[in-house]
Formats: structure tokens, C-alpha cells, sequence
């Protein structure tokens, strides 16, 4: 939906006026070498686990990206980041995410912080760079690039730390609850496509896959606002323990009367831990277990997934090795098998910061998977797919420094 | 530090950390009043510990308080310089921030309550500090930023080198000496030790923690991810 689109520039426009002196904003330019011998892709409409088919290889644009954070005033802020990808989206440009922030100064010990908007909630302990950007690898774990194609929080989210580093103890605490929106497409993806790695996030109210035959996650028409909860721990600066519980609440036997889009109850629960080092090592384990479900009248269809990977990284000076695995498996009650899928994936990435402003990229990524529907469409079930990328990103701005 | 002649003890009044402590007197030249104070901090594998804080309150005579000063705190490519400052009571600190970016300084600590927004081109009146005690600040934009005062009314105070030594000359008398660090785990009681500077022209102050430090702050990681 532009609207949100329209007032999300609308604020930022607005803050840059009201504040002058207090915005940064950011423009990268990722271009990629690609050689892959995938699957159709599922921007095609493919059951291709990676973003890059067998059609791809060649150069190929990565992401244009252009965000801006302003301040307005002392205790609001406002973000907005939004992309183009140059692959038959709904719009030539598509916003992922754009929310105002409150952050109140803390206050005994404890901080409070609201954000409203469109964001991700926080699960991911591997998109931690600017852009919801993995700094480790170019393509997402299955999990996290599950979160940037049908997740996102259109709403409120609420975060109470407990800042115990600031006085004199070895842990911070912090609870998080969000309520959310615009949610009932989410899981769709996940039944009929089952789990993918890449870096293609869904710009907010976008669409997956080519017009006429994609989905789009983000749809309100049940009247049910979904939630989660979550808690998280920190030991110093080197250890982050994430639990959250996410329930879309959407109502499964609720169809969209214009589109005819049914609407998808979608509730996971997931867990992740982050452990650094101070010699430039990083550990991140990640788990998710969920359902999604439809009931169209007289069925009740579901869906159960459930997907962890490992990433260890070592930091040298500028560049950055990475290695990980992924599992991840969708089943299914249907007696036939629609939607299962089993598989795991390998990745390698060596990432080399040469300044603020350059980054080269190139990743290794092996995924082998057995799906229902590759049978289904009559081909073997199961699929090794391998994707080679290079990649170079150049960033300027005034927040690039 | 090692005695380089017949080394002679002088009192020990808090013998609290087993073995970490021992008090050394040494000839030398030097006025008649006074004398060489030495102090080493190591850590439990014997390595010095560069920056600790060492304040030393003499007990006999009058407190006698330090007279105030101005500091500065900059903000340098979003961290704290320095990330420590030791300052006596009464003294002010300016946080000029030399960077491009906004930072909101705050400090929740009970020496000092304060909020400071800290924006490009927009100088902020220094801030004092009339209570004596640690003061945590941190910025409510850069969760990674953190930084240390310590509000001293103690006359001699300083930190140790990159040896771990530290030293002054104070007149004779007894004295009481506290260690600090943002990182060590010990109970601040037990490093804290009275002791007496007597006859000879230096006394020597040797205490080896018995806890291992916190691991440092990674400084090395980039500022634009997530905290």
C-alpha cells in the first residue's frame, strides 16, 4: 500500500525541516556477479530455494538502497529505509521499513522505548547491520530470510530494559511486546514455497513472486491484530539471549471477499543466541518452531515448520569469514504432501570492508532440499542448488563514515 | 616493583585479600617530611594493571579537600575520550562532542543524575559533580557507549601506568588507600588498605587481585550494527 509509504517520506520530510541539523541519511549501490545453477527463482514463481536461478548467472543488481534517520526533537526520532531490487515488484521502489521511535532517557536503571510503524521484530540476531543486512554473509539463514519475505511488525512495539552494565552489575535485561497489523498473508510463502536463503527482503504491502500468481504477506481483513512477546539477556557486550513467542492471531477461516485471499494463523516460537569474543570471533545459534494454518469451510489445513542454523565468524582487521548451517523442514497434515519440504544449506562468505564507503562480498552457498511440489510439478523431489556471488557495494551519505 | 635493598615491613592494617598484599619500606633521599608512596596493582597472573584508579586519604592530619578542576570528555567517533576521568569534588567536565552525530549523554548514577543532548554545532554548558562516587554515563542513542567518573574528595589520586604502578610523595603519616576499576570483581572493601609511611623515604603498596578483570568493551566492532 503506498500510503504508508507516502507518510512515512511525509515524516521524514517533515523531520529534516523541523530539525535541520539532525538527520543522516544513506545511499549504497550493491551490484552482484552471479553464477548459479538453481532452480526457477521464487521471484519467477519457482520452487528455487535461492534468490538467483540458473537464468540469473551474470551481473545482476544486488540492491539499491536509500535511508534516513532524523531526529525530532530530543526524545523522537524517525527511520525510514527503502530499496529497489529491479525484479518486477509492485513499485520500481518498495519501503521496508519505516517507523517513528520514542526514546525517553533512562531512568533508574530502567529504559523504556516505543516504536510505531513498520519494522521487524526482534528475532534476528544475524541482521544486525544497517538495512536489516547480514554483516556476515550476503544471503539470510533460512529463518531470517523466512522474517525478511512474510514478517514484519505493522504497528507498536514496547522494550523495558533493565540496564544492569550501567550500574555496576554483568547483565542488562529487557522484556519486548508488540501488537500488530496488515499480517493474515503471513505463512503462505512458508506452505508453498517452504523455507529459502537470500537477501530479498518483501518491501512493505509488496508482493512475492510475479504479478498475477504472487502473494502478499501483508494483508488486513480478519479485524485481529496479532502479538508477541519476548524476553532478552545480555552478559557485558558479549553475550545476547533472545526468546520470543509471535502469534499473528489471524482468524484461518476469514477470506478476503475482493482477492479472495484466505487468511493464514501463523505463530512461532524462537530462540537465538549470540556470543562474541574479544579477539573478533561470533557465534550465533538460532531456532524457530511454529504453524501456519488455513480453514477454508469444511478443511483444516496445517502447516508445522521448524528451521535452526549455526554461523561462526572471525573478524580480521577489515575482513570478515563466515561459515554456517541451515536446517529447516515444513510439514503437513494433507494426507498427499502439499507444501513439505525438508532440506539443509551450507554458506561460506568472505566479506572485506575496504572503507566506509566500499564493500566486497563473496559467498559460497550449497543448499540441498527435498520439496512436494518439485515432484508434483514432475521433477525429481529433490534439489541441489548451488549459488556463487560477488558482490560490490558502494555507500555514501552522511551516515556513511 | 622490586625492593633493591633490605626490605622492611611498616603495618598492614587490612590483611583482607590473603597473600595479595605486601608493604615494602626503602632508603632513599628525599625531604625530611615527606615520602615516595608507590603503589603496584596486578592482576591474578602477576601482569600490572594499567588504569586503575588510586585514591590515598591521609588519616591523622585534617582532611585537606583537592581543589576542583575542569575536564573534558569528548565524544570521538561515538565513544568516550577518555572513556575514565578522575576528578576531585567540586570540578566541572565539558562533553564538547567532536563528532558529526548526535549523542544523548546520560548518567543514572546516585553522585550524579543527569541528561545532556549533545548536538552538532551546539555547545552545552560543563556540568559539575559536588558528590563524591562513580558515575556511569552512557548515550541514550549508542548503546555501546560507555564511560567512567570518579568523584574523588581524596588529596592524592591518580591511575596506575601501563605497569601498574602509581606514585606520589606524601608526608608521613598514616593513610588510607582505595583501588578502583570499572572492570574488577572484587568487593571495593577488600581493596581498600590503611597504611602507615613511616621513617624511611619511600613505602611501597603491592596488592594482587585475586579476581580476574571483565572482559574489556569490544572496540573493535563496527558502530553502525546492532548493539
Amino acid at each position: 500500500m503506498p500510503t504508508l509509504s507516502r507518510s512515512a517520506a511525509l515524516i521524514t520530510l517533515l523531520g529534516l525541516c523541523v530539525t535541520g541539523r539532525a538527520a543522516d541519511w544513506e545511499l549504497s549501490l550493491d551490484t552482484r556477479a552471479v553464477t548459479s545453477d538453481a532452480g526457477r527463482s521464487f521471484m519467477d514463481g519457482g520452487l528455487g530455494t535461492t534468490r538467483f536461478d540458473r537464468k540469473d548467472s551474470g551481473i545482476q543488481l544486488g540492491q539499491a538502497r536509500f535511508a534516513v534517520t532524523a531526529s525530532l526533537g530530543e526524545l523522537w526520532s524517525a527511520h525510514f529505509d527503502a530499496s529497489a531490487w529491479d525484479d518486477k515488484d509492485r513499485s520500481p521502489v518498495g519501503v521496508t521499513e519505516a517507523y517513528l521511535q520514542f526514546r525517553p532517557y533512562p531512568r533508574a536503571g530502567y529504559r523504556f522505548r516505543l516504536k510505531a510503524g513498520a519494522f521487524y521484530p526482534p528475532v534476528s540476531l544475524e541482521n544486525r547491520a544497517a538495512g536489516w543486512e547480514s554483516p556476515y554473509t550476503l544471503s539470510y539463514s533460512a529463518i531470517n530470510t523466512w522474517l525478511g519475505v512474510e514478517v514484519r511488525t505493522i504497528g507498536l512495539e514496547g522494550q523495558l530494559d533493565w540496564l544492569g552494565t550501567r550500574s555496576g552489575h554483568d547483565f542488562d535485561l529487557g522484556l519486548t511486546a508488540g501488537a500488530f497489523g496488515w499480517n493474515e498473508g503471513a505463512g503462505v510463502v512458508l506452505a508453498s514455497d517452504g523455507f529459502m536463503l537470500h537477501d530479498r527482503q518483501t518491501p512493505v504491502f509488496g508482493r512475492v513472486g510475479p504479478p498475477g500468481v504472487g502473494v502478499l504477506p501483508f494483508q488486513q481483513f480478519d479485524g485481529r491484530a496479532g502479538v508477541y512477546a519476548g524476553v532478552e539477556g545480555r552478559w557485558l557486550d558479549r553475550v545476547v539471549l533472545r526468546v520470543l513467542r509471535y502469534d499473528n492471531r489471524a482468524d484461518p477461516t476469514q477470506m478476503d471477499t475482493v482477492s479472495g485471499a484466505i487468511a493464514w494463523n501463523t505463530r512461532f516460537d524462537s530462540a537465538g543466541l549470540r556470543i562474541e569474543s574479544g579477539t573478533g570471533w561470533t557465534a550465533i545459534l538460532q531456532w524457530l518452531d511454529g504453524e501456519t494454518s488455513i480453514a477454508p469451510p469444511g478443511l483444516q489445513l496445517e502447516w508445522p515448520f521448524r528451521a535452526q542454523f549455526a554461523l561462526l565468524s572471525k573478524r580480521f582487521g577489515r575482513q570478515t569469514l563466515s561459515a554456517r548451517y541451515d536446517r529447516f523442514e515444513v510439514d503437513t497434515n494433507i494426507p498427499e504432501g502439499d507444501g513439505w519440504q525438508i532440506g539443509h544449506a551450507w554458506t561460506a562468505a568472505w566479506m572485506f570492508d575496504a572503507d566506509a564507503h566500499w564493500r566486497l562480498a563473496l559467498e559460497w552457498l550449497r543448499v540441498r532440499s527435498y520439496s512436494y511440489y518439485r515432484a508434483e510439478q514432475g521433477g525429481p523431489p529433490l534439489a541441489t542448488e548451488t549459488q556463487l556471488q560477488f558482490a560490490v557495494r558502494y555507500a555514501f551519505g552522511s551516515g556513511v563514515r | 616493583m622490586r625492593p633493591p635493598t633490605r626490605p622492611h615491613r611498616i603495618s598492614c592494617a587490612s590483611p583482607g585479600v590473603a597473600g595479595a598484599l605486601a608493604l615494602l619500606a626503602l632508603a632513599g633521599a628525599g625531604p625530611l617530611w615527606a615520602a615516595t608512596l608507590v603503589i603496584n596493582v596486578q592482576t591474578p597472573d602477576g601482569h600490572g594493571l594499567a588504569g586503575a584508579v588510586i585514591t590515598v586519604r591521609p588519616l591523622d592530619a585534617p582532611p585537606r579537600r583537592p581543589a576542583p578542576v575542569h575536564a573534558v570528555m569528548d565524544q570521538v567517533s561515538r565513544a568516550f575520550a577518555p572513556d575514565l576521568l578522575v576528578i576531585p569534588v567540586g570540578s566541572t567536565v565539558s562533553f564538547p562532542n567532536s563528532d558529526s552525530v548526535s549523542h544523548q549523554i546520560y548518567s543514572f548514577s546516585a553522585a550524579k543524575r543527569f541528561q545532556l543532548p549533545l548536538y552538532r554545532g551546539k555547545p552545552y554548558p560543563p556540568v559539575q559533580f559536588d558528590q563524591t562516587g562513580v558515575i556511569t554515563l552512557g548515550c541514550n542513542i549508542h548503546d555501546d557507549m560507555l564511560a567512567y567518573l570518579l568523584v574523588t574528595d581524596a588529596p592524592y589520586f591518580g591511575r596506575t601506568d601501563a605497569q601498574g604502578a602509581w606514585s606520589a610523595e606524601v608526608p608521613r603519616g598514616r593513610y588510607q588507600v582505595s583501588i578502583w576499576h570499572p572492570r574488577l570483581r572484587e568487593n571495593q572493601t577488600d581493596l581498600e588498605r590503611e597504611l602507615t609511611v613511616g621513617d624511611a623515604d619511600r613505602a611501597d603498596l603491592q596488592l594482587r587481585l585475586l579476581k580476574s578483570l571483565q572482559p574489556a568493551p569490544i572496540t573493535d566492532r563496527p558502530h553502525s550494527w546492532d548493539y
